[in-house]
C-alpha cells in the first residue's frame, strides 16, 4: 500500500450526512426536462441561431436581467423546497468561505499576496470555458454584465450546470479521462459516439458518482442480446470502455485504478515499480478481479466485434505472464475478498472501491475536478497518489472529500463549490511579484483549451453552426471540420498549464481555411450580421467582436487605435476588411485560445 | 513542501527564453532582418532513424547463423571485409565503411515506455523531472534561434507510448518539434500527403500588405497578454506564431517541396512514407536543419502490429521493414556523401530495445533488452567497425557492454558537443545533456 495512506474519511465533522444531500425536484432547470434531455442526448444544440436579423440581435441586444423572471421549475416549486435550496446555497457559500481560509492561510504563511477577484467579464467567460466547455454568446454575456443581483455569479453556474452545454462539455472530459486511447488510435475514435451519448444521459441526471463507476465496473452485456439483430445494443451503456480496453484484465486494471483511484500502477505491470513499493505481483492480484471476463474468441479479435461481456462468478485467479505464477483477487493493501461462488468479483470490487473506507476514490475525484478548474491538482499530476507527489494541500483535500462523501457523491455539488471559492474568482493577472508558483493558487492560472473547447469556442464566436447528419456523430466522421481540429489540437489535452503551442497549430489558425472563411466579410456569419446591421458605429462592431471573442469590450489605448484601424480601413481601405483583419487578430490571439 | 524559488527560477528561464523572441516591442520584422543579418558557421547535423517497436537484433545486425536461435535470415559480406549483415540489407552492406555497428547494447527496460523514454532522453523516467528528447536538447545547441525552419523536425513519431519521450520537456516549448505526418502503426500509404506542411501560405483572398497589418494587431494583443500574464502558455503560443511566420516567409520552405526531387532518387529512396521522410530529412540537413528524426512505423499491409514489435510472424515483418528501411537508409548516405553533407551528418539507427533470441511459438520475438544493437554512421563516425559481442546463443553480452548513456555522449561527442553541459530542468536542479556515469566509446569517434 503506497503511503501516505489516505485515512478513512469519517464523520469527525458536525455536519449531519444527509445535510448535502441535493432535493432533485428543485435542482434549477430553465427548460422543460423532457425536451432537454433529447436534445442532449443526441448532441449538442448548436449556439448560434440562424438568419441576420435574429444573430444581430443575440449579438447586439440583450433582455435585461430585471425583465427576465427566475427559472420557471424553481419558480413553481413549492415553499419548502425553495427554502432548502437556499438553505443549500448558503451551506455552499459557507463551505467555499472555509476552503479560502485554508488557501488564505498558507498564502499568508508562504508570504504571497493574492490577487484580486476578476471582474464580471473575465469571470464569465471562465466559467463558461470550464463548465459548459466554450466562450458566452455575446447576448447572454451583456445580459450577465446588465445583472445586478449580488449573487449572480453563483445563478450562472446553475444555469450552466441546468444547460445542455455542460453535459455535452463533461461527457467529453469524462471520455478523455476513460478511453484515452481516442486521441491517439483511430480505431478507438469509432468506439466514442455511443459512449459519449451514455455519458450525457448520466451527467444529464446527474447520477451520483459512485453510480456511474459501479455501472461501468459491474456491466454485463448479454450474448444473446447483443446477437439479436433487432436490437443490437440494449439501451445505453459503457460497452465501449470494455472495447477500448480489449476484455484484458491488465488494461482494466491500470484504467480502472488510475482513473478511480489516483494510482498509477501500471509500470508494476512488467516489473515493480520504482518509486513506491508496488510489487509486479500486486498489480496482477489487482488484475484478477478481471479475470472473469469471457474472452473466448475475443482474445485476438477486433475491439468492435467485442459485443458481449460475460463474467464467470465466483474465485477467479490470474496468471502472471511470463512467469507461470498464479494470483488472486488481491486489495492495494494486501487483504483478499473471500468470494462465494455467487459472487461476481467485479461487483466486489466495486463495492470495495466506493466504500467510504476506501480514501482514494473520493479525494480522487474531488482533485480531478479541482485539476479541471483550477489547472492544477492538489495532488498534480492528478491521478498520481504516491508518497513522493503529497498534496500542496492536505487539510482542503480532506475536506472536500468529505462533503463529498455526505453530499452522496453528487458532481455538481462539488463544480458548485469550487467555482465558488474566491480562488477561483480569482483575476489571472499576475498583480504582485510573489504570484509565481500555481500550487498556491494565489491567481488563477491560464488554463490551456482541449480540442472541443477550441473548436466549439470558434464555432460560437463565429457564428459557425456544424453539419449533423441524422446518425452520424462528427466523431464518427473522420472528414468533418471538429475531427479536423481534434486531431490538430490533440496535444492540448497532456496538461492544462503547461499547453504547448505547435508550428502546425499556428499555420492551422492563421491560413486555415476554417478562420479565413470566419473572417471573411462575405463568408462569416459574425461578420456578416454587424457589417450589414444599419444602426451600429463601428466602434459597437468591435466592441461585439470582443465580447464575441474574448468575452470583454476593448481597453481605452486598445479601443482607439482599432476604432482608428476600422475607420480608416487599414491597408485595404475598407473597413469591411478591416473588420475582418481584428477579428482574425483576436481569434489568433493567446487571450482567445486559452481559459485566463 | 515548498517550491516556491524552484519554480519560479523555472519559470524566469523560460519566460527568458522567450522574452528573447517575444517581448520585443519592435514586431515582427525587426526579428526577421535580425536573422538575414547574422551569419550561420559551418553546421553538423543529426538525423535519427527511429525504429519503433523494437528492432530484431539477431536478423538485422547481429545474426547467428548455425544456432536454433538464429531463424531462417542468412548473413552476408558487406563492403567491409569480415563485417557480416542481414541479407535483407544488401545496399546498406555496401555503406559499411561509413558505420559503425553496435552489437552489446545492454540495458534494463523491457516496457516500450519507459525503454522509449530511456532512449530518446537518455535518462530513465524519473518523479517530476521531465527530461528532453535528445532532439530537443541537441538541436538546442547545434542550431541558431533565428533559423529559417524549426531547429528540430519530427517526421512520422509515433508517440503514443511514451508522450514525453518526443517533446521538449523542460526545455519548453521553443524547443518542441515541428511535426510533418503524424505517425501510425502499420505506417501510412497516403505518404506524399502525410509529409506536406499544410497552410503555409494565407489565403489567397488577402492582400500581402493586409496580412502584415493582421500580424501587426496581434503582436499588439500578445504583448500585452503576456506582461499581463506571464507563463508558459503565453510564452509558447507567441514562440510558436514567430516560428510559423519566420518558416511561412523563408524560400527554405521549399525543403518540404519533394516534387523538386529526380522521380529515379525518390525511387531510390522508397515511394513510402519512410523513405521520402528521408529523402525530407536530408532536404532539410541540406537547409541548415541540424535535427532531423524519421520513425519506421511499420509497413502498410504488412505482417506485424506497430512497427518492430514482432511478437508474432518475426521474420515476414523484419523482411518486409527491411524492404523499406534498406533503400532508405542506404540511399540516404549515399545522397548525404554526393552533396558532402556526410561528413557533417551523424546518422543514428536505434530503436528502444531488441528482441529475444529465442524464437516464441508464434514465430515470433518478444522484448529482449539485455543485449542488442544500435548503428552510428557518418559525421563523426570511424566506419567500417563492429563493437562488441554477443554470445553465441545472443542471450548475453560477451564483450564490451554499452549502456544508453555510452551510446548517446559518444554520439554527442560525434556532433561536437559536450555531453557534461548543463541545463536548468524544470525541478531547479541541473541536467546534464548526458549522464556523467557516460563511457563514451573512443573507438567509434573519428580522430579530427
Amino acid at each position: 500500500m503506497p503511503s501516505p495512506a489516505p485515512h478513512r474519511i469519517s464523520a469527525d465533522h458536525p455536519a449531519p450526512p444527509c445535510a448535502w444531500a441535493v432535493p432533485s425536484q428543485v435542482v434549477p432547470r430553465t427548460g422543460s426536462p423532457r425536451t432537454l434531455s433529447r436534445r442532449a442526448l443526441w448532441g449538442c444544440v448548436p449556439g448560434g441561431i440562424g438568419g441576420w436579423l435574429l444573430l444581430v440581435g443575440s449579438l447586439a441586444f440583450a433582455v435585461p436581467a430585471s425583465v427576465r423572471a427566475d427559472g420557471p421549475a424553481r419558480a413553481a416549486a413549492p415553499a419548502d423546497a425553495a427554502a432548502k435550496t437556499d438553505a443549500l446555497d448558503a451551506r455552499i457559500a459557507a463551505f467555499a468561505a472555509e476552503l479560502d481560509v485554508l488557501l488564505n492561510d498558507r498564502l499568508a504563511a508562504e508570504q504571497v499576496t493574492a490577487a484580486p477577484l476578476a471582474d464580471d467579464a473575465e469571470f464569465f467567460r471562465r466559467v463558461s470555458l470550464d463548465v459548459a466547455g466554450r466562450v458566452p454568446r455575446v447576448a447572454a454575456l451583456r445580459e450577465f454584465l446588465a445583472d445586478t443581483r449580488p449573487d449572480k455569479r453563483r445563478r450562472a453556474v446553475d444555469e450552466l450546470l441546468a444547460g445542455p452545454a455542460y453535459v455535452a462539455h463533461f461527457a467529453r472530459v469524462w471520455r478523455g479521462v476513460m478511453i484515452p486511447e481516442a486521441d491517439s488510435n483511430p480505431e478507438v475514435r469509432f468506439l466514442l459516439p455511443p459512449f459519449e451519448a451514455w455519458l450525457r444521459r448520466r451527467l444529464l441526471d446527474n447520477v451520483p458518482y459512485d453510480g456511474l463507476v459501479r455501472e461501468i465496473l459491474e456491466m454485463t452485456v448479454d450474448p444473446r442480446q447483443a446477437a439479436n439483430p433487432f436490437q443490437p445494443q440494449v439501451g445505453l451503456n459503457a460497452l465501449s470502455y470494455y472495447q477500448a480496453k480489449q476484455l484484458k484484465p491488465e488494461n482494466l486494471a491500470a484504467s480502472t485504478a488510475r482513473m478511480f483511484l489516483g494510482v498509477r500502477i501500471e509500470c508494476a505491470q512488467c516489473h515493480d515499480h520504482p518509486f513506491d513499493d508496488w510489487k509486479q505481483e500486486q498489480f496482477w492480484g489487482y488484475a484478477a478481479f478481471f479475470a472473469g471476463l469471457k474472452r473466448d474468441g475475443n482474445a485476438d479479435a477486433a475491439m468492435m466485434q467485442i459485443n458481449a461481456i460475460e463474467e464467470a462468478l465466483g474465485p477467479t485467479q490470474l496468471e502472471i505472464p511470463l512467469q507461470g505464477k498464479t494470483v488472486t483477487p488481491t486489495y492495494f493493501d494486501g487483504s483478499q475478498p473471500s468470494l462465494g461462488f455467487r459472487d461476481s468479483p467485479r461487483r466486489v470490487l466495486a463495492n470495495w472501491m466506493v466504500s467510504p473506507e476506501n480514501g482514494y476514490f473520493a479525494r480522487t475525484l474531488v482533485n480531478r475536478l479541482w485539476g479541471q478548474f483550477f489547472g492544477t491538482g492538489i495532488v498534480h499530476p492528478i491521478d498520481d497518489f504516491t508518497a513522493e507527489n503529497p498534496p500542496s494541500h492536505p487539510e482542503l483535500l480532506d475536506r472536500l472529500a468529505q462533503m463529498f462523501v455526505e453530499s452522496g457523491h453528487d458532481l455538481q455539488l462539488v463544480i458548485r463549490v469550487l467555482t465558488a471559492t474566491q480562488a477561483y474568482q480569482r483575476t489571472s493577472q499576475q498583480t504582485d511579484a510573489s504570484q509565481t508558483d500555481p500550487r498556491l493558487f494565489s491567481r488563477m492560472a491560464v488554463k490551456g483549451l482541449n480540442p472541443d473547447q477550441i473548436f466549439d469556442s470558434i464555432a460560437q464566436a463565429t457564428g459557425f453552426r456544424e453539419e449533423r447528419g441524422r446518425n452520424v456523430s462528427p466523431l464518427g466522421d473522420p472528414n468533418s471540420l471538429r475531427a479536423e481540429f481534434v486531431q490538430m489540437f490533440e496535444n492540448t489535452r497532456d496538461s492544462q498549464t503547461e499547453t504547448q503551442t505547435t508550428i502546425l497549430q499556428a499555420l492551422a489558425m492563421m491560413n486555415g481555411k476554417f478562420v479565413a472563411d470566419a473572417t471573411s466579410p462575405e463568408n462569416s456569419q459574425t461578420l456578416a450580421a454587424l457589417i450589414d446591421f444599419p444602426l451600429m458605429t463601428h466602434g459597437e462592431r468591435l466592441e461585439t467582436l470582443y465580447l464575441a471573442a474574448l468575452g470583454r469590450p476593448p481597453e481605452g489605448e486598445e479601443r482607439r487605435r482599432l476604432e482608428n484601424y476600422v475607420e480608416t480601413g487599414g491597408p485595404t481601405g475598407d473597413w469591411k476588411q478591416a473588420l475582418g483583419d481584428v477579428f482574425w487578430s483576436l481569434l489568433n490571439s493567446s487571450e482567445f485560445l486559452f481559459n485566463r | 513542501m515548498r517550491s516556491g524559488p524552484a519554480l519560479s527560477r523555472r519559470d524566469w528561464l523560460r519566460f527568458s527564453a522567450c522574452g528573447l523572441l517575444g517581448m520585443s516591442q519592435s514586431g515582427w520584422l525587426p526579428a526577421l532582418a535580425d536573422e538575414a543579418a547574422r551569419g550561420k558557421p559551418a553546421h553538423r547535423a543529426c538525423i535519427l532513424l527511429w525504429m519503433t517497436g523494437g528492432p530484431s537484433q539477431t536478423d538485422t545486425f547481429d545474426l547467428k547463423p548455425g544456432h536454433a536461435n538464429g531463424g531462417p535470415f542468412q548473413p552476408i559480406d558487406t563492403a567491409v571485409p569480415g563485417i557480416q549483415i542481414s541479407e535483407h540489407l544488401p545496399g546498406l552492406a555496401q555503406q559499411m565503411q561509413h558505420c559503425a555497428v553496435i552489437r552489446s547494447m545492454s540495458t534494463k527496460e523491457g516496457d516500450h515506455s519507459r525503454a522509449t523514454y530511456l532512449l530518446r532522453t537518455g535518462y530513465l523516467p524519473q518523479g517530476p523531472v521531465q527530461y528532453p528528447t535528445v532532439g530537443a536538447a541537441w538541436s538546442r545547441e547545434l542550431g541558431s534561434s533565428d533559423a529559417e525552419l524549426p531547429n528540430f523536425v519530427s517526421v512520422a513519431p509515433f508517440r503514443f507510448l511514451s508522450p514525453g519521450a518526443f517533446g521538449p520537456g523542460f526545455l519548453g516549448p521553443r524547443y518542441a518539434p515541428l511535426v510533418v505526418g503524424e505517425g501510425q502503426p502499420g505506417g501510412t500509404a497516403d505518404y506524399e500527403q502525410s509529409l506536406q506542411v499544410k497552410n503555409l501560405t494565407p489565403p489567397g483572398s488577402v492582400t500581402g500588405a493586409q496580412a502584415e497589418a493582421r500580424l501587426d494587431l496581434l503582436t499588439g494583443l500578445e504583448e500585452s497578454f503576456l506582461q499581463r500574464h506571464p507563463g508558459v502558455t503565453g510564452a509558447s503560443h507567441r514562440a510558436a506564431y514567430l516560428s510559423a511566420v519566420r518558416m511561412m516567409r523563408s524560400t527554405a520552405r521549399k525543403a518540404f517541396d519533394l516534387d523538386e526531387e529526380s522521380d529515379a532518387l525518390r525511387e531510390r529512396y522508397g515511394k513510402n512514407q519512410f523513405g521520402q521522410g528521408c529523402l525530407l530529412a536530408r532536404r532539410l540537413v541540406e537547409r541548415g536543419v541540424p535535427f532531423v528524426e524519421v520513425s519506421l512505423n511499420g509497413v502498410p499491409g504488412g505482417a506485424g502490429g506497430l512497427g518492430w514489435d514482432t511478437h508474432a510472424q518475426n521474420f515476414d515483418g523484419v523482411k518486409s521493414l527491411c524492404e523499406v528501411l534498406d533503400p532508405a537508409w542506404s540511399t540516404l548516405l549515399t545522397d548525404l556523401k554526393d552533396r558532402g553533407l556526410l561528413g557533417s551528418t551523424l546518422v543514428i539507427w536505434m530503436g528502444e530495445f531488441g528482441r529475444t533470441p529465442l524464437i516464441n511459438p508464434q514465430q515470433g520475438r518478444d522484448h529482449f533488452p539485455a543485449a542488442w544493437s544500435t548503428v552510428l554512421c557518418g559525421g563523426g563516425i570511424r566506419g567500417g567497425q563492429v563493437v562488441g559481442q554477443t554470445s553465441n546463443d545472443g542471450m548475453t553480452v560477451a564483450a564490451r557492454p554499452v549502456a544508453v548513456p555510452d551510446l548517446l555522449a559518444t554520439a554527442c561527442l560525434a556532433l561536437g558537443l559536450d555531453p557534461e553541459k548543463q541545463n536548468l530542468s524544470n525541478v531547479g536542479r541541473p541536467v546534464r545533456l548526458v549522464d556523467p556515469q557516460a563511457n563514451p566509446l573512443q573507438e567509434v569517434l573519428a580522430s579530427r
